[in-house]
């Protein structure tokens, strides 16, 4: 008897991800056995964390579950509780809240195409090597990142953690003037964005996955290209409301991982910036719709690498749209309400769900209200516990394919940090290391 | 020790790491390098560059809190390794809102209720960093404050060890000239008991402070209370607010023990 030639690849610790993460590959006789990403990042149980707070608590606790996308995480609790009151925010309100969300777009995604993506395809080992070889694109990073900043702060009142957000509406208005300037920055910094994508589309991926992912998105209410939206598309036809989220996603904790899978029907699935273009990539304007149709995402092309030019494409909408946005804004007659005067916001006691398009993909919040105004059940699914199992099958499916060699591993790295994974989300409560599968009823917060 | 008046030798090193935590700081940090770089050599820094250099650094800023068994082998090592450490953040410095829960709730519990009974993985309760290592800076913030950030390195790398006010936000707050939303308003602002750095945030834009940059110095929680009580804010509700934040349960010894009167009255009838 002679034993199968059995060996485990590894990567240790995936580098320039958010947060902590490693990948385990099992290969027998050649063929890939299994494939595991471990997200080792430390758990913090969100869903127990805002037990017991009152609902004007609960965004400011939510948004504490990642920083770069905490105006997602502030947004959806929101979103939840304001459909459990049944209250209807002003137009105005929702225009900011869009700009807002738009800020962590322009903000999110330049940190992670540049910071993060970039310096696979410029061959940049370091920071330093980055921002003195290549001091077009690092420029190009430090103002974009800056603009989506500037953007979230004269909304949200700081970069992120936004302390202006709030169930019933904003606290203050922004003032006009400054909103006047932040749009004359945003027009400004529109090219830099124009160049950053035609940039990224020059990068050929060095892998290539073989099946085409089904993927997720919120369908947005409005006409234009957006994040906010009540109900759910997928490319293979269905759709459904947020609120029955736990009839289409299964969420499972695996042994080996503290971050939570989702699929749907048993598959994998994939949600983010190539999922939005898949479903509703019409709706750019401009610039972006030109940079859309001249790339290889218009011709069906959905190589998990191409997600980067996705957002790339995604910002550039962003910048038009906030500067449109900024414009209706203003038009509206300034209406201030002190917080403590907001009769129209009637807290009563129920359950529901809210969702918005993160950069990452869509992100679901669930909450029970009590009579005292306190959460007693909460839920909530990121875009990376949604892309996990989607991650690992690329993985196997690149690994089949690939005759090895010195670069397998660095673009196995490339192609996990494509999915801009963002494991402190991930891990917004799971921790798993013993041995066998537990499955969805079990571990369930709701 | 040579004296300071003569020109540093070596350009000082810095590492920046992360435990348990939103990864906020990181991104703060992230956006002031360039601030920072002509001063300094990075040594480290795994959220944003693959080549990073593990042996002995001068300046190791960390955020995130300790989490787990891994966090607390890391910060030892870190320990070791560092000449200083600045906890950065929240998290580092008074475990956040994942230490507000495990000071309300048990942490086994947390994870019998989302795991179910037969869930046995190790957890740990969240806690700072001055829990377990000796920690040099207190950096507090959520997330920590531009202008903070580089006075303390600026600090550091004349090898002296930075001042970090902890007054309350209310005195920032009377700087800006704003209205107090506490007595006019009657919201629940935390102003009077928490740390001022961010510049007044919250009241700045007429809503309350909720504590993110934890306990000022000689936090007076039993008057903060007796004032919220006052407005009809329940115990139960106040305490929630005031430990949200990570701040120190011996700090609402006396609160609790009120509330376990309370309880007591109640059960009693």
């Amino acid at each position: 008897m002679t034993e199968k030639e059995r060996k485990v690849v590894q990567i240790p610790e995936i580098t320039r991800v958010e947060g902590h993460s490693a990948v385990a590959i099992e290969i027998e006789d050649g063929v890939v056995t299994d494939v595991k990403l471990d997200v080792f990042e430390g758990t913090r149980f969100f869903e127990q964390i805002v037990l017991g707070h009152k609902f004007d608590e609960l965004p400011h606790i939510t948004s504490r579950v990642c920083a770069i996308c905490s105006t997602g995480h502030v947004l959806a609790a929101i979103f939840a509780v304001e459909r459990i009151f049944g209250f209807a925010p002003q137009p105005q309100e929702l225009m900011l809240r869009e700009l807002m969300h738009l800020g962590m777009i322009i903000e999110s995604h330049a940190t992670h195409i540049c910071a993060l993506a970039l310096p696979d395809f410029l061959k940049t080992p370091d920071l330093v090597s980055f921002a003195t070889e290549h001091k077009d694109e690092f420029l190009i990073w430090t103002k974009l990142r800056a603009l989506g900043a500037a953007v979230q702060t004269l909304v949200g009142g700081r970069p992120f953690h936004p302390v202006n957000l709030h169930v019933g509406g904003v606290s203050k208005i922004p003032d006009y003037a400054s909103l006047r300037s932040l749009k004359k920055d945003l027009l400004d910094s529109l090219q830099l964005s124009i160049t950053l994508a035609e940039l990224v589309l020059t990068f050929e991926p060095p892998v290539r996955r073989l099946t085409e992912p089904e993927f997720l998105c919120l369908i947005p209410k409005d006409k234009h290209y957006g994040y906010f939206g009540d109900v759910i598309k997928s490319t293979e036809g269905w759709e459904r409301s947020i609120q029955e989220y736990q009839s289409y996603l299964l969420e499972e904790v695996v042994a080996y991982s503290h971050a939570k899978r989702s699929t749907v029907a048993g598959k994998p699935i994939m949600v983010g910036s190539m999922a939005r273009l898949a479903m509703f990539s019409d709706r750019l304007e401009g610039e972006a719709a030109n940079l859309y149709k001249g790339s290889p995402l218009a011709k069906g092309d959905h190589n998990t690498i191409w997600n980067n030019a996705a957002q790339a494409i995604e910002v550039v909408q962003a910048i038009q749209r906030a500067a449109a946005l900024v414009d209706e804004i203003v038009s509206i007659k300034r209406k201030d309400i002190p917080l403590s005067a907001r009769d129209a916001l009637k807290p009563v006691a129920g359950r529901g769900a809210g969702a918005v398009e993160c950069p990452r993909g869509t992100l679901y919040h669930f909450y029970e209200v009590d009579e005292k105004h306190s959460i007693v059940k909460a839920d909530m699914i990121t875009p990376s516990a949604q892309n996990t199992a989607r991650i690992e099958l690329d993985i196997k499916e690149v690994v089949a394919s690939n005759a090895g060699g010195d670069t397998l591993m660095p673009n196995l790295e490339t192609l996990v940090r494509a999915y801009d994974p963002c494991n402190t989300c991930a891990t917004h409560m799971v921790s798993v290391n013993n041995k066998s599968k537990i499955k969805g009823d079990q571990c369930s917060a709701t | 020790m040579q004296s300071n008046l003569k020109p540093a030798k070596t350009i000082p090193t810095v590492s920046v790491q992360s435990l348990t935590g939103c990864a906020g700081e990181l991104l703060v940090i992230l956006e002031n390098l360039q601030k920072m770089l002509p001063y300094v050599r990075l040594q480290s820094f795994p959220f944003a560059q693959s080549t990073n250099n593990n042996g002995p650094v001068d300046i190791t800023f960390i955020e995130g809190s300790v989490s787990n068994p891994h966090d607390l082998e890391k910060l030892k090592g870190l320990r070791e390794r560092s000449k200083r450490i600045v906890a950065v953040g929240n998290c580092a410095v008074w475990g956040c809102v994942q230490k507000g829960a495990c000071s309300r709730m048990a942490v086994e519990e947390m994870r019998k209720k989302v795991y179910g009974e037969l869930s046995s993985f190790a957890v740990m309760p969240a806690s700072r960093l001055e829990d377990h290592v000796r920690v040099d800076v207190k950096l507090s913030g959520c997330p920590i404050d531009s202008t903070q950030l580089l006075a303390v390195t600026a600090s550091l790398l004349k090898d002296h060890l930075p001042y970090v006010t902890q007054k309350p936000v209310c005195l920032e707050c009377k700087l800006r000239e704003n209205p107090c939303i506490l007595i006019e308003q009657d919201l629940p602002c935390l102003g009077p008991v928490t740390a001022a750095g961010c510049g007044a945030l919250c009241p700045s834009v007429g809503a309350p402070c909720y504590g993110c940059w934890g306990p000022s110095e000689e936090p007076q929680i039993d008057a903060m209370a007796h004032v919220l009580m006052e407005k009809g804010f329940t115990l139960t509700d106040i305490l929630n607010r005031l430990q949200a934040f990570g701040a120190p349960p011996e700090l609402f010894s006396r609160l609790n023990q009120l509330q376990d009167l309370a309880q007591q009255a109640n059960t009693g009838k």
